[in-house]
């Protein structure tokens, strides 16, 4: 506030200078005095000896953003020059800040200019905004917020993980220095195709990640444990491994925090907006990047419908207030009923997903197109339970007759739930086989985790995650071909009523992001198994960008209902972050938790993936290890927990201090509205009391 | 000083990307555009003035409702009608990503202030509701209705009770809702 008002100052002394200045320019002139009536800002003009005094002071500003100025070009630029004039008054400190400033402007303007270039899809963005309003463009920023997210991992993943090993794998040996815990029987896997396999087997092995595609470079299994150690250089596949996939786990989390920052404050700051909804609506209301005729029609039948109800339900929510205690009681009921229904719809969906998995683990041995069915089986059934029960849900909340934002919501918690869960319980269902429930059966008692079965259990993991997204992606490519396309068709080529009432589909926002969501999900958790997964997902988002592209503008009607994009935004990163947390619990209890496989894998002679990391730090230098034993003990962490308490109470004494002074501000500019009625009605009073007497 | 048709010097370019919020490539695009709208005539003239119904014919603003307002608040003229490449460059800043929320907030004030007098009166609103649920019969709010809603609005945002809507009244209620930004955008 202060700042701005300073600004306001400044902006206001260096006006009077440069008009005076520059009163030879006929352009100038004219300019001004069409613009003087306008109620634009109101300047002060003072006389320039006065405004000439205050430049000496106003020296020590930095140059004010005269873009930010509400005045027209000409006006801009008499001031820019004036303050160039400006510059001999200031000491040589002052001008070499100025010129720094400027010229990391220049920089900033630069870059900008080439991240102009090099920004992805945007004019397709701006178009689908025009169209379909900003809700739709929502989506499309989150998918490419994921897709820069992947692209960034996966060159992370490619630069520490697969290019050493590439190199590597040529010039150095294995470090063979097998433990005695593991027997000859742990270590059999046989990864060898079968050399006499019919062509189409190859697709088959494509779709499902065996074959062939087993033992490359995309499953964990082919990485080995090869270290490099040379006298000035060492390199530890193992290690970068790991720390690669902790470090991707981190950087996402970083990027999620840093984009929902920005969201939460935009929301925090505006109160989310229970008061003023009419003024906002009127004001606000209007999309300027609307660019057809179309759009605009339907923006307004948007707004109007929007006015319209909200008129209305203002008239009925005082009706409603008068509800019998009798109906209420029923309300309440019918909804507790309704919500256990829908609860046990989605534990039904979790309990056939653990009948899917369990059953498709057993009929590992199948081949051919029955083969690949029952290796799709956990996919498939975790896609149709996630298409059939929130429609279900949907319905039930239909029923329920909560207000219609509150609709939405519980809709979306439900699939948001059963989405997460079913993948919850597909992992479970993976992990509690691979384990034989604690290894107490035989199977397991030899080599700690079920070796007949799963001989590389990590490739295994990496395949199941490797097949769900790729039939995320084979969904979405058939939807758009067998039923988007088709039923756009039907509408538009038929009479029929009850077709047209139907009508072309929607693009429904929420349930979208809940996809993308999922596939990401998907991918964090795959991560640790099949290293290029990120590089997959990159590819198959970018597929999925313009497919969804191509369905919105040639399959889809503008959605009936307003999407209101900033507290979405932040719901979105919300359940992102639910989805992080989720693979983070499977990244965390494979790492440390589950004995890694040993006939594959860079771990395959470790107890566990996280042994590596004690291994290698007793391989350190003495005082390397000394200065590490220190951080870690407590003459390092105590003082370093009281510095951070200290810090933490600063802030938030400073929160509240601020908090105080908004509430006590809000408490003066209500009392000064009253004041300011108080004394319109005093005049108004005086004044009729003088009529009167007059 | 001013664009001549041809090509922007460097300079030009440059001063230009120091008083506007645009970069330099939606500056040559801008120029591009404009250029496209003066006729053989116009082009040959220091300081070129496209008409109002030339730039009415724009994509951006052909559907929207508040062209021919957006184009007189940003005009320089005496007569209030059509715009140099300078306004141009205005308007486009006004209306970029990147414009502060109160620049944008300010002219988004003057396009809805119809009569021009300063405050969003009854009338300016009654007229703004009307562009925003469209002129035709059925997409009118009734009498009732209009009445109704312009009373609630006033009881929200008049927080001076003077009857009127003032410049930073307006900007209260806009500093609250922070879809604003993205919407109040013009992109070329």
């Amino acid at each position: 506030m202060n700042s701005q008002l300073q600004r306001q100052g400044s902006a206001t002394a260096v006006q009077g200078t440069g008009y005076t200045s520059d009163q030879g320019s006929p352009r100038l002139r004219r300019v001004t005095s069409s613009r003087s009536d306008q109620n634009g800002p109101q300047f002060n003009w003072r006389p320039a000896s006065a405004a000439q005094e205050d430049a000496g002071q106003e020296a020590a500003v930095p140059p004010k953003d005269l873009r930010a100025l509400p005045m027209p070009m000409a006006l801009k630029r008499a001031i820019s020059q004036v303050q160039q004039m400006q510059v001999p008054v200031l000491s040589s400190f002052q001008s070499w800040k100025r010129s720094k400033a400027k010229s990391l402007s220049r920089a900033r303007k630069s870059i900008g200019g080439f991240l102009h270039y090099i920004t992805l899809w945007r004019r397709s963005l701006n178009k689908i905004g025009g169209n379909f309003g900003d809700g739709v463009q929502s989506y499309f920023l989150f998918l490419r917020f994921l897709v820069v997210l992947n692209f960034l991992s996966s060159m992370l993943i490619i630069g520490f993980v697969l290019i050493p090993s590439i190199v590597f794998r040529s010039v150095a040996s294995d470090s063979v220095n097998m433990t005695d815990n593991g027997t000859a029987e742990c270590r059999q896997y046989d990864h060898k195709p079968d050399p006499l396999v019919r062509y189409f087997s190859y697709f088959l092995d494509l779709l499902s990640g065996t074959g062939f595609m087993e033992y490359t470079y995309l499953f964990y299994g082919y990485y080995r444990n090869t270290m490099v150690a040379e006298s000035d250089f060492s390199y530890n596949i193992p290690l970068a491994y790991l720390f690669t996939a902790v470090f991707y786990f981190a950087f996402c989390l970083i990027c999620i925090t840093a984009r929902a920052g920005t969201a939460v404050r935009v929301a925090v700051a505006t109160g989310g907006g229970a008061t003023g909804s009419y003024s906002r609506i009127v004001f606000t209301g209007w999309d300027f990047g609307c660019l057809s005729d179309r759009a605009t029609k339907l923006k307004q039948k948007n707004l109007h419908y929007q006015l319209q109800v909200d008129l209305e339900e203002e008239r009925i929510k005082n009706e409603a207030a008068s509800l019998t205690l009798r109906r209420k009681v029923l309300l309440y009921s019918s909804r507790i009923l309704l919500s256990l229904v829908a609860f046990g719809l989605i534990i039904a969906a979790f309990y056939g997903i653990y009948q899917a998995t369990t059953f498709s683990q057993r009929k590992v041995k199948e081949t051919g197109v029955l083969g690949l069915f029952y290796e799709y089986l956990p996919s498939i059934v975790i896609t149709v339970g996630n298409f059939v029960v929130p429609v279900l849900c949907d319905q039930i909340a239909l029923l329920e007759r909560y207000n219609p934002s509150i609709t939405v919501i519980v809709a979306l918690l439900r699939s948001v739930f059963l989405r997460m869960v079913s993948l919850g319980v597909l992992l479970f269902t993976l992990w509690s086989q691979i384990t034989c429930f604690e290894g107490v059966s035989e199977e397991c008692a030899l080599c700690h985790y079920n070796h007949k079965s799963y001989p590389c259990w990590e490739t295994r993991v990496g395949q199941e995650m490797y097949k769900l997204t790729l039939f995320d992606l084979l969904i979405t490519l058939a939807m758009l071909v067998l039923v988007e396309f088709p039923r756009r068709m039907v509408v538009d080529n038929s009479s029929n009523k009850l077709i047209q009432f139907v009508g072309r589909q929607e693009f429904l926002v929420p349930v979208n992001v809940l996809g993308l969501v999922y596939g990401q999900t998907v991918v964090w958790t795959g991560a640790l198994f099949c290293p290029l997964l990120p590089l997959i997902n990159t590819l198959k988002f970018v597929i999925v960008f313009y497919a969804k592209k191509i369905t919105l503008f040639s399959n889809c009607r503008p959605a009936a209902k307003t999407f209101r994009s900033t507290k979405s935004k932040v719901f979105f990163l919300l359940v992102l972050l639910f989805g992080w947390s989720l693979a983070l619990v499977a990244l965390i209890y494979s790492i440390a938790e589950i004995h890694p496989s040993m006939s594959c894998g860079p771990f395959h002679s470790l107890v566990s993936m996280w042994a590596i990391v004690p291994d290698s730090f007793y391989s350190l230098s003495l005082t390397t290890q000394g200065f590490l034993y220190f951080i870690g003990s407590q003459r390092f962490s105590i003082p370093l927990f009281l510095f951070f308490s200290v810090v933490m109470c600063y802030f938030i004494a400073l929160a509240s201090v601020y908090g105080k002074s908004v509430d006590l501000l809000k408490a003066q500019l209500k009392l000064e509205a009253r004041d300011k009625q108080f004394l319109v009605k005093q005049i108004e009073e005086l004044s009729r009391t003088l009529g009167v007497a007059k | 000083m001013g664009a001549t048709a041809s090509h922007l010097g460097k300079d030009l370019l440059s001063e230009y990307q120091e008083l506007t919020f645009l970069t330099k490539q939606e500056i040559l695009l801008a120029h591009k555009r404009f250029t496209e709208l003066l006729s053989r005539e116009d082009k040959n003239l220091p300081d070129p003035r496209a008409p109002t119904e030339a730039i009415l014919t724009l994509p951006e603003l052909k559907s929207n409702p508040f062209r021919e307002r957006i184009v007189r608040v940003f005009s320089t003229s005496e007569s209030r009608d059509g715009l140099t490449f300078e306004d141009f460059l205005d308007l486009l800043s006004a209306f970029s990503d990147s414009a502060t929320l109160e620049i944008k907030s300010h002219y988004a004030f003057r396009i809805f202030d119809f009569d021009d007098d300063g405050t969003l009166d009854e009338n300016d609103l009654e007229k703004l509701v009307n562009c925003l649920t469209g002129e035709t019969d059925e997409t009118r709010l009734t009498p009732d209705e209009m009445k109704q809603l312009i009373s609630n609005i006033l009881e929200e945002s008049d927080i001076d009770k003077d009857g009127t809507v003032n410049l930073s009244e307006f900007q209260h209620v806009i500093s609250r809702s922070p879809d604003f930004v993205s919407s109040f955008k013009i992109v070329l």
